[in-house]
């Protein structure tokens, strides 16, 4: 038995794991005792993570679409040819931007970057996006403006060290379990935890200070904060002088946030509010994490500058101990926006717009490369629908379940000309696809992920490919070949190589490096450099931090007499996104084999509903139906859905609207109504 | 059966290399990350045994997480036995008291016969631990430091050679035809032995009376409420079951390849989940999390020494390890055993 | 070596359905087993997985096995879909066994709820073919609806062997529940077709009592016949669990110190309580 460390392909705490290997066949996991993040430690969809990799659905050879709609077996050759030929076909009547790339957060940084690499030189567009769009634009796009860099200031295993740690809008322990451990154990050691979330999770139940404010009010619990800070003089004068803009206009507008006001909004009451934020001002080692709950609103990028706002005023950026963390989902989606899977940046954030950059990439891909930002995740779906778009390129992701409104998104699919999507398993988008190419999964790969810390790590492959199925960056250059691009390189290091080279912030990041240890911190500009734990240290990296004023404003849709109920969607620990891969994990699927409808106990008398009822569940764009799971963790007049579930989409009924400058939906809230079904 | 030996510690080597021949050789490795893991031995010069425990448990060579059991088609089945010979060298006295324990329960009423295949052609070489870790505490229930019988051969380093004691006669075997490796031991040597297991025993940091433990549940001092709260920490990762040398629960997967072809392989499982005792229809007997975590105290402290005689817990401190909430064996005792209800 | 899980191939014969969600299912194993009633086998369909199914036909050696099986979850509803000829596969048979030796010449009344008559109906038969003149044995057998009453043609064969008869239907459970409420009256107020309120003419102090139903139906059934005077060593059930294995190795059906799988599935009232036995 051979044991093969490498990385946890669920969420972006990055926890190293030993994958045990006996015949080509993985037959266990264990974690990595001595690693940064987990600490010997693993979470029940790490220590199952294996059990997909071996499962019979995997996508063993690459398939095209008949005449008929059904899929047959090809070869390599075949498929990768006839994506060529109509890749090349399309681009030559339409025009390069009326193809579009979807990257993945699932695949390794070097993968994102040659498909990045592949969509600008080779396609010639800048329509390359990823599910960042949907979880985490906000964040990009509010701390760009904020402090210049959208990612976590500090590191995880600085929390242990934080006297005060504020949680808004994530549902830690579920969901970034390993993350959880570091704050409980902070707790252990005397810390004060406060946890700002409409939904009773675990670790709120582990706070001294539990907020429950409504869905959607995140803007004016936050202002409601900074107002009293600002009213008790707490506000870290020097820091504000010396490192930050634009204070004055921001202090009129809190001056309209009074907590009683505020109370009104959230229903958190003005006492609770003057505690949590006379604790957070005097206390130096405060930490401030958030997640979905702040970024997946039509407010979402609002919500973000609000908390950067909180970190300014209060002085708590910048130190160890000492930051704002907004908390990464995917395994890698820090590193596929790292590698400018985006449609408005290349590599480590280097602007499209910014010609000196352009002019490098340009040189050393020796391509021109097109101008203008290209389209964002959801403008492709809405361009298909349009007429702009006409071919899709997806890698590794299922926007058939995970978009908002995905009756949309699947008639787009339905419309297109050409789709190819590469994947492990034949998933709901991929009954939609032309041609479908088998990838390999993290088992089976070299390469580096990046994870919420932005710590980069280093992946092994533990077996051989299952069936034909190949690692998604040889499957690009292979394609790109193809086409006429040659995209060549012998392993995945030397991809590696031209990423260090080509972005400043990953120069030192090399394969060799991250061998044998807990990875390292970007920025990393040189060979020799340790990386860099926690950002901001004495200047932002725009220079000054910008206060941005925001205003609270409701969210895109309310309840009113027809749909009375705010649905919020979420996740459960035992699955992952669109369970493609948790569903085929046999204690992972036991474990909640169904989508549960959350609701209230009050709400359940109201309605006549009794636990585990099924009841039908509509708002304005869909309906579905499902079992009720009554229970007190979830407030009154709220409804709590998984979006796990391909056969109770809760996203047929999420409300698609968008953050008018991250384009991020709203999942977090939309008006439902719910009736018994008899 | 009993035969105690001495073999200079040059010879070590050699003896592991002459045996590797006819069986596959298993021992902690150091990797480039620290860590100790058990696996295929490559070079045996690079056998630590100086270390701190491994994480993952030797049970995984006797009850692998995922064990494919019947590879089956329209017309046949196949039973798919693993029948490799293996020697797990330098495991730790802990571990072996553990498979004592698993040896009872999968060779009592009917007998586990994978189980009981991998344990017939598997051989062990544990080692008198000399370097506790501070999570272990087999100290207080008489499964180590050093183990008096149910090892096929145990080890103590006396310095430059070790004591070698033979304990069954797989273990016998291993000695046979080496009998030029080996002197007979003198008073000296047993005098030397003893000094090691005093050292040994004065470096534990944990000193945890599961009896008393026990004694104070049989007792009812112990309400639901404090399970209950205890679940409060507790993220259901299944980490503390399946990190156990002595948890053995698994559960029985079907999966199709294509038209009537198949395997059907098990996989551990954790009492500590919901859907462990889940039937059809939506009956979840073990809904609440504290009353799970109840059931698996009482199921090491209460039943395993009803049934067995001896804890199911054999103090090796790897729930410690992987705990995220720390509400593992050793904190549980603890907090049950001298009343300390309050958060650490 | 024995191989405890791998299963002998069994023919089913024919199919009979019993109620719109309950089948009868008759097969033959590649050999022929020896059962006692109570006992269990794990039903196994390769590609789907296994299940613990009660038997129920006549107890003793025999070619052929009878199952009775409703469609509740993933697997059970997977059977439901096979037709035949066709093998599945089978092992056993596990588990301990009513003990009717003990009840050897004893008065005895037998509660059934449900798809509880269907464990209980070998032991019935065993024990209406031995029974003399004077002993005396009732059945109380509740069901939803009158459509859901399986095995009419046994319970007549029963009855004309002298057993006393007691049917509730509709509001079945309650039938059962409301046992000795009234005047130590085992039957009141109860469906339409309650045969008025007529106590089993037992001795309730030396009789045995073999209960099985939904687990909201045992536990007030044994609480009343214990009130009614029968000792809490004579009252028998059969106890459900999650069971993978059925070998007590799986460690699913494990509460409280037992394998219901091993030491189980009978359990007297008496053990139920002094093991605080979960009835689910």
């Amino acid at each position: 038995m051979n044991k093969i460390a490498t990385i946890c392909p669920y969420c972006g705490c990055g926890c190293g794991l030993y994958l045990h290997v006996e015949n080509n066949t993985i037959v266990g996991v264990s974690p990595v005792r001595n690693h940064l993040v987990n600490k010997g430690s693993l979470c029940v969809k790490s220590w199952n993570c294996f059990e997909f990799v071996h499962h019979p659905d995997r996508l063993k050879y690459p398939l095209i679409k008949e005449k008929n709609g059904a899929f047959r077996r090809a070869s390599w050759d075949e498929a990768l040819r006839l994506v060529a030929a109509r890749l090349l076909e399309i681009r030559k009547s339409s025009g390069p931007d009326s193809i579009s790339i979807v990257s993945s957060a699932k695949s390794t940084n070097e993968e994102n970057y040659v498909m990045m690499k592949f969509a600008r030189a080779v396609i010639g567009t800048n329509n390359i996006d990823h599910c960042a769009r949907l979880c985490h634009s906000s964040t990009v796009g509010g701390l760009a403006d904020s402090f210049g860099s959208g990612a976590m200031t500090n590191s995880i295993n600085e929390i242990v060290h934080a006297k005060l740690l504020f949680v808004i809008g994530s549902n830690t322990t579920e969901q970034h379990p390993m993350i959880g451990m570091h704050m409980l154990d902070a707790v252990d050691r005397g810390a004060v935890l406060i946890v700002a979330d409409p939904r009773k999770t675990q670790i709120a139940g582990l706070a001294q200070f539990h907020l429950r404010h409504r869905p959607g009010t995140d803007v004016a619990l936050l202002n409601g904060i900074m107002n009293v800070i600002i009213d008790d003089r707490l506000v870290d004068i020097p820091f504000v002088k010396r490192r930050t803009e634009k204070f004055d206009s921001f202090r009129a507008l809190i001056t309209k946030y009074p907590p009683e006001a505020v109370e009104r909004i959230t229903g958190v009451s003005a006492q609770d509010i003057k505690k949590v934020a006379r604790l957070y001002a005097t206390e130096k080692k405060a930490m401030l994490f958030y997640s979905m709950g702040i970024t997946q609103h039509t407010t979402g990028v609002d919500n973000v500058c609000a908390c950067a706002n909180l970190t300014m005023l209060t002085g708590h950026i910048g130190l160890p101990m000492t930051g704002l963390n907004p908390l990464r989902g995917q395994n890698n989606v820090q590193g596929a926006c790292d590698m400018g899977a985006l449609p408005n940046v290349y590599s480590g954030y280097q602007e499209i717009r910014d010609p000196k950059s352009r002019k490098k990439f340009e040189m050393a891909w020796k391509v021109k490369l097109p101008r203008d930002p290209g389209l964002t995740l959801m403008e492709m779906f809405n361009g298909v629908l349009k007429g702009d778009t006409k071919a899709l390129y997806i890698m590794g992701e299922n926007p058939a379940v995970s978009n908002p409104d995905v009756t949309h998104t699947v008639n787009a699919l339905k419309k297109l000309d050409f789709l190819v999507v590469q994947d492990i398993f034949l998933s709901d988008t991929a009954e939609y696809a032309h041609v479908v190419l088998p990838a390999a999964t993290f088992a089976e790969k070299d390469g580096t992920f990046t994870n919420t810390e932005r710590r980069v790590q280093k992946i092994s492959a533990a077996i051989e490919p299952v069936g034909e199925s190949k690692p998604d960056w040889e499957i690009i250059c292979a394609l790109s070949r193809e086409m006429g691009y040659d995209l060549n390189y012998r392993a995945t290091h030397e991809i590696m190589e031209e990423i260090a080279l080509l972005t400043p912030i990953y120069r030192g990041i090399l394969h060799h490096r991250l061998e044998g240890d807990s990875g390292l911190q970007w920025p990393c500009p040189s060979a020799t450099h340790p990386g860099t734990p926690f950002l901001h240290r004495k200047k932002f990296a725009k220079g000054f931090g910008t206060f941005m004023p925001v205003d609270y404003v409701p969210p895109a849709e309310m309840p009113d007499s027809e749909f009375p109920f705010i649905l919020t969607t979420g996740r459960t620990c035992f699955h992952y996104h669109t369970r493609t891969m948790s569903r085929r994990t046999s204690t992972l699927e036991r474990e909640c084999p169904e989508c549960l409808i959350e609701i209230n106990p009050s709400d359940a008398d109201s309605l006549q509903i009794k636990h585990m009822n099924v009841v039908r569940v509509s708002s304005r764009r869909g309906v579905l139906t499902g079992r009720v799971y009554i229970t007190e963790n979830t407030p009154g007049g709220v409804v709590f859905m998984p979006f796990h579930f391909g056969e109770a989409p809760v996203n047929m009924l999420t409300n698609p609207a968008l953050d008018p400058s991250a384009k991020i939906p709203e999942y977090k809230v939309c008006a439902v109504r719910i009736e018994l079904i008899k | 059966m009993k035969k105690n030996l001495i073999m200079d510690k040059n010879y070590l080597s050699y003896w592991l290399r002459q045996i590797r021949k006819t069986m596959s050789l298993i021992a902690p490795m150091r990797l480039k990350n620290a860590d100790i893991v058990f696996k295929q031995v490559d070079n045996i010069h690079e056998i630590e045994l100086d270390c701190p425990a491994s994480l993952p448990s030797p049970k995984e060579f006797l009850l692998p997480q995922k064990e494919y059991m019947f590879r089956f088609s329209k017309n046949s089945v196949d039973v798919l036995k693993d029948c490799t010979k293996r020697l797990i060298f330098g495991v730790r006295s802990c571990d072996i008291s553990a498979i004592d324990l698993m040896d009872r329960f999968f060779g009592e009423k009917f007998v586990d016969e994978y189980y009981m295949s991998r344990r017939e052609n598997t051989v062990f070489i544990s080692i008198v631990c000399n370097n506790p870790d501070p999570t272990c505490f087999c100290i207080g229930l008489g499964t180590g430091p050093f183990l008096k019988s149910n090892f096929d051969i145990q080890l103590t380093d006396l310095g430059d050679r070790y004591l070698v004691e033979t304990g069954s006669k797989q273990g016998a075997d291993l000695i046979r035809g080496y009998s030029h490796l080996f002197s007979r031991p003198k008073k000296s040597d047993y005098d030397d032995q003893y000094e090691v297991i005093l050292s040994s025993q004065s470096k534990f940091e944990k000193r945890i009376s599961l009896e008393n433990t026990r004694q104070k549940i049989l007792n009812e001092k112990i309400n639901d409420l404090f399970w209950d709260w205890i679940a409060r920490r507790c993220f259901e990762c299944g980490g503390c079951v399946y990190a156990c040398p002595v948890c053995t629960c698994f559960n029985v997967v079907d999966r199709m390849e294509q038209e009537g072809d198949g395997y059907r392989f098990r996989i551990w499982d954790a009492c500590m989940f919901k859907g462990f005792t889940r039937m059809a229809g939506n009956v979840w007997p073990a809904e609440k999390k504290g009353s799970r975590i109840k059931q698996r105290y009482f199921h090491k402290l209460l039943y395993y020494p009803d049934h067995f005689g001896r804890f199911g817990c054999v103090g090796c401190g790897r729930c410690t390890i992987t705990c995220p909430g720390h509400v593992d064996m050793a904190t549980i005792a603890h907090r049950i055993d001298v009343g300390d209800r309050r958060r650490r | 070596m024995k191989e405890i899980y791998l299963p002998i191939k069994a023919e089913v014969v024919e199919v009979l359905d019993m109620t719109p969600d309950t089948k009868l299912f008759k097969v033959k194993p590649e050999r022929p087993v020896h059962y006692q009633p109570g006992q269990f086998f794990m039903l196994s369909l390769w590609g789907k997985g296994e299940v613990p199914i009660s038997i129920t036909s006549a107890c003793g050696f025999h070619e052929y096995v009878e199952l009775c099986i409703r469609r509740v979850g993933y697997i059970t509803s997977a059977i439901h879909e096979v037709k035949p000829p066709c093998d599945i596969g089978l092992r056993g048979p596990f588990g301990n066994t009513f003990l009717a030796e003990n009840a050897k010449n004893k008065d005895i009344i037998f509660v059934a709820g449900g798809l509880g008559i269907a464990p209980l109906r070998p032991l019935i038969t065993r024990v209406m073919n031995e029974k003399k003149r004077s002993r005396r044995i009732a059945l109380l057998y509740g069901s939803r609806n009158p459509g859901e009453i399986l095995f009419k043609d046994d319970i007549e064969a029963w009855q004309e062997k002298g057993l006393q008869l007691f049917l509730g239907v509709r509001k079945g459970l309650q039938f059962i529940l409301s046992a000795g409420k009234k005047d130590n009256c085992l039957l009141s107020g109860s469906g339409p077709a309650a045969e008025s309120s007529r106590i089993p003419k037992i001795s309730f102090k030396n009789a045995y009592a073999f209960v099985c139903g939904p687990p909201v139906m045992i536990s007030p059934t044994m609480i009343t016949l214990s009130t009614m005077g029968m000792d809490e060593n004579n009252i028998y059930t059969s106890l459900e669990a999650h069971m993978k294995c059925g070998v007590g190795k799986c460690g699913h059906c494990y509460v409280d110190g037992v394998h219901l799988c091993t030491d189980g599935p009978i359990f007297s009232y008496a053990e139920i309580r002094k093991r605080r036995l979960q009835i689910v």
